[in-house]
């Protein structure tokens, strides 16, 4: 179960905030739907406790970057779908370009001095 | 005796069957424990729990494995309470101040029930004592109550009593909580209460014919107000959430 690939803490907190702007910029979801997506989409290597999930939805709710409504699914069963605000494809686009510009500056620092395997 | 044995491993397999419905209601319970957690979020964590459950079920596993998992997967109740607080710190101050204002306000309306309960008994049965009552400042009535939220708060009656409705749903609690204030306060001054106990006059005549044409129409109002003003305070107070929440289903 333990993966040594996991994220840190900070990095873990630094990045959530890209990642479900960027998932919800794809289309409304709710907090199952987003997990399974963050865990597939990363292979397993970041791997959120799922309670935790919801504080950080709720912090991004509170600053006006999501939005949220409690809707019925096909199978019948209620749920809270959250879905990405004009604001917060705006704060999606600066963090965008923080992201970048950092993984580029490692990407050319690597290519300098490449890490051996 | 092969029989006999058989049929107590079948009774003991019976009993402890695992029920995915009892061990979700367990989960909620304690999840409701746990103050700072809104209704709101209970409600979106059991989602998340069933559709855990869902999926682990689908995959192959039986209810209980299913259960476990999905449980241990969404955290244990006490750290997500911290984690919620750490999220928003205010809304657990909020959620404080609710259940500040609505204990004060059960309190409250308890006193003036059980002040007029007392009251009608003693009027009934031992006249003499009613002047000593009123003039008591109807202590005897607030004792009352004083020992009734012990016994609620040390759970004395939680078992027989089957109270925890109170914990289940607060949009109830506090929807009666407001009927009620709101009809004993049409009722209720310091004066008709007085004349209600002394003289048997029934406190809403009393209220009505003597407060608006009275000479102590601020009284009156002022009397109203301290009922009405911690309502409209509790009201205000109400999770925006859960309103929001209330308001689409």
């Amino acid at each position: 179960m333990y993966n040594t690939a996991m994220l840190t803490k900070d990095l873990m907190a630094a990045s959530s905030k890209p990642l479900l702007l960027s998932i919800l910029a794809g289309g409304e979801s709710y907090g199952y739907e987003i997990i399974q997506k963050v865990r597939e989409l990363s292979g397993g290597q970041i791997e959120w406790s799922d309670g935790m999930l919801y504080p950080v939805l709720h912090r991004l709710e509170r600053d006006g970057l999501i939005e949220s409504e409690w809707k019925e699914s096909d199978t019948g069963r209620e749920r809270k779908y959250y879905f990405i605000s004009s604001d917060g494809r705006k704060a999606l686009k600066t963090e965008r370009q923080q992201w970048l510009a950092v993984h580029n500056s490692l990407c050319k620092l690597w290519k300098i001095k490449p890490v051996s395997a | 005796m092969a029989g006999r044995s058989q049929l107590t491993v079948q009774i003991m397999e019976n009993q402890t069957r695992f029920s995915l419905n009892t061990a979700i209601e367990n989960w909620r319970n304690e999840l409701a424990t746990q103050p700072n957690l809104a209704n709101d979020d209970r409600r979106e964590l059991e989602t998340h729990l069933r559709d855990a459950i869902a999926d682990f079920q689908q995959r192959g596993l039986n209810g209980e494995e299913s259960f476990w998992l999905a449980r241990r997967r969404v955290g244990q109740p006490q750290q997500l309470g911290e984690e919620f607080v750490k999220a928003d710190p205010a809304k657990a101050w909020r959620e404080r101040f609710f259940s500040m204002a609505l204990g004060m306000i059960v309190f409250f309306l308890l006193t003036q029930i059980i002040t007029f309960a007392v009251g009608i008994a003693l009027y009934y049965l031992f006249p003499g004592l009613r002047e000593f009552y009123v003039k008591s400042g109807f202590w005897p009535a607030d004792a009352v109550v004083l020992i009734i939220g012990i016994a609620l708060a040390r759970g004395w009656f939680a078992q027989s009593m089957k109270l925890m409705w109170f914990l289940k749903s607060r949009f109830h609690l506090v929807s009666l909580v407001v009927i009620l204030a709101l009809l004993l306060s049409l009722t209720q001054t310091e004066f008709a209460r007085e004349n209600f106990l002394l003289h048997g006059h029934h406190p809403s005549v009393v209220a009505w014919e003597w407060a608006p044409w009275g000479e102590n129409i601020l009284h009156f109002l002022l009397g109203y107000l301290r009922i009405v003003a911690p309502v409209i305070f509790l009201v205000l107070l109400f999770p925006a959430q859960n309103q929001k929440a209330l308001k689409r289903s």
